[in-house]
């Protein structure tokens, strides 16, 4: 009850108090709200925390290959994260690869600034704006890679896997096309959030093939997705809400062929920074291989600390 | 190690190893348990893992798969289950204790052509329409035509009940949040579902839920008529007609 009279503005106000009677009202109106206030911070701390996101990244040629193909961008002012694996032999992986993810990160950014920005591909009707936004991005991406192969012959067929991550608050929003993954490390346990549009993996996911044929065949390499290699292309798009203490991952292949999942696991769980956990897993990419190039984000969430000083200061600034 | 025995008329004909890939009967002789009689289709069904169940299906078969005397296009099998399929019955010898085989912790080195490549739109269209076609008949009931929804039982929330319509679905005092959780110490985000390929997902928020009295771990799957408690809030998962 008392709750609900202290939310709207003074309630006393309209009483016809005055002098000593008025002040001491507002003395105990001053003290409710405190105390209101104290138990909002409460449940802030508790359940509302926003997060804190600390991130790492980083990109290693491999041991085996010559030119680093894979490319990626983080955007701490817009919480977006961009990754990408290019292919087409000579140096056109590298140019696919990174035209898509600047061309992500672009439109985003230009639609962050203005909403009317025009949009590209079919908008899904069971996803947020944001995450359309997103996916929106990644057709551009695929049309432009198009153009940029098309325009010069030499790089016709360059194509490039793409995964990004966009925050809003809490909710993740999740845009990829191709092998390049993103998982979740929730309560110890790791979750895969994307699936590779590659042909075993959809093999895989029919039940003509078990993941350990799988794991052996010699058609790794064959996607069933990318950005580029054709006019227009299916982007898959997904959402997941964010928690304290939850761990993101965006990788290429030369990560996830030269470890195990539970390599991954134990890794983000052992080591003590985002960038810790990024270095360390490029490291055990290599001593396993590295037939690849590797790239790796990792961002480790944490409920917001300065949480406090925020709603300190706006109690004082309602009250004052 | 659990087996398929194939059995005629009482007698045990083969017996076929549960890994993990799928097992194949039919005329053909490359499927994993061959049966050379005419009343049986070239590739007549399959027995395989879904979710730590096994489950046959029936792949179009002419004359049909039939467990314990009902026709059935896929069903989850039991230990002690007799599929019939023309006259051999096909049954199931279950050992429980058998924990279901697991990756190894290392990679094993996988040959590889070494170009990553794309595969053509049409060739795979081409090669996932026959297996498209299998998975559209593989839903024991077809989940996908009714609406998958919440029905509140018990708890402050903005509406009785909640159609599923997004892939997430929020359950908080959030303002993203879906099922509005009301009153002060409700959760910014108390749980979560997820709509994947194959159903509903639960997962955590600021709470763990659990799913008819038992709490989750990771992410679980939604079963039609599923009791959700997450706080105080009760919640029905239902397919609605």
């Amino acid at each position: 009850m008392l709750h609900t009279l202290l939310r709207h503005s003074p309630w006393f106000v309209s009483l016809p108090f005055s002098g000593a009677e008025r002040l001491e009202a507002e003395c105990v109106y001053a003290e409710a709200r405190l105390r209101l206030r104290a138990e909002e911070l409460r449940a802030t701390n508790l359940t509302r925390a926003p997060l804190r996101i600390e991130t790492g990244a980083r990109t290693d040629l491999g041991r085996v290959r010559r030119n680093n193909e894979d490319a990626y961008q983080i955007e701490p002012e817009l919480n977006l994260y961009v990754l990408s694996d290019g292919m087409g032999g000579e140096s056109h992986g590298e140019v696919a690869s990174v035209l898509a993810v600047h061309t992500v990160v672009a439109h985003c950014r230009q639609a962050a600034n203005d909403p009317a920005t025009p949009t590209f591909g079919e908008p899904r009707p069971d996803v947020s704006e944001r995450t359309n936004r997103l996916a929106s991005g990644v057709h551009l991406a695929n049309r432009k890679v198009f153009e940029a192969a098309g325009a010069n012959s030499e790089q016709k067929g360059m194509g490039a896997t793409l995964v990004a991550a966009w925050l809003e608050g809490q909710r993740l929003s999740l845009a990829h096309v191709g092998d390049s993954r993103a998982y979740l490390l929730r309560a110890g346990s790791l979750l895969q959030l994307t699936s590779d549009h590659s042909l075993v993996a959809e093999k895989v996911r029919i039940g003509i093939l078990t993941p350990q044929e799988a794991e052996m065949s010699e058609l790794q390499s064959v996607l069933t997705r990318a950005v580029g290699p054709q006019a227009d292309v299916e982007v898959d798009a997904d959402e997941q809400m964010l928690l304290p203490g939850d761990m993101l991952l965006l990788c290429s292949d030369g990560l996830t062929r030269m470890i195990t999942d539970p390599e991954i696991a134990s890794t983000l769980l052992t080591t003590t920074s985002a960038q810790a956990a990024a270095d360390r897993l490029i490291e055990l990419a290599n001593e396993n291989g590295g037939v690849d190039n590797i790239t790796v984000i990792v961002l480790r969430l944490a409920a917001k600390s300065e949480n406090v000083i925020r709603w300190l200061k706006g109690w004082k600034r309602n009250s004052g | 190690m659990s087996r398929l025995v194939l059995k005629f008329e009482g007698t045990a004909l083969k017996e076929v190893p549960l890994g993990n890939g799928p097992v194949t009967i039919g005329r053909a002789p490359d499927n994993d348990i061959p049966i050379d009689n005419l009343a049986v289709s070239n590739y007549h069904a399959r027995i395989y893992v879904e979710a730590g169940s096994l489950v046959v299906e029936d792949l179009n078969s002419l004359n049909g798969t039939f467990l314990n005397d009902l026709r059935v296009e896929r069903a989850m099998l039991k230990d002690g289950d007799a599929v019939l399929i023309g006259k051999h019955h096909v049954v199931l010898d279950q050992e429980h204790d058998t924990p279901l085989p697991i990756n190894s912790m290392r990679k094993a080195p996988a040959p590889r052509v070494n170009e990553t490549m794309v595969l053509d739109t049409q060739e795979r269209r081409d090669m996932f329409e026959q297996a498209a076609a299998v998975g559209e008949r593989s839903q024991l009931v077809p989940d996908r035509l009714r609406v998958p929804t919440l029905a509140v039982l018990r708890g402050r929330t903005s509406q009785k009940e909640y159609r599923l319509v997004g892939k997430l679905t929020v359950i908080g005092s959030s303002s993203m949040a879906t099922v509005r959780l009301r009153g002060w110490f409700a959760p910014n985000v108390a749980a979560q579902i997820n709509k994947h390929e194959d159903g509903y997902y639960l997962g955590r928020g600021d709470r763990v839920p659990k799913i008819n009295g038992v709490e989750i771990g990771g992410p679980t799957k939604l079963n039609d008529g599923d009791l959700i408690e997450v706080g105080r809030v009760q919640l029905n998962f239902l397919y609605r007609a």
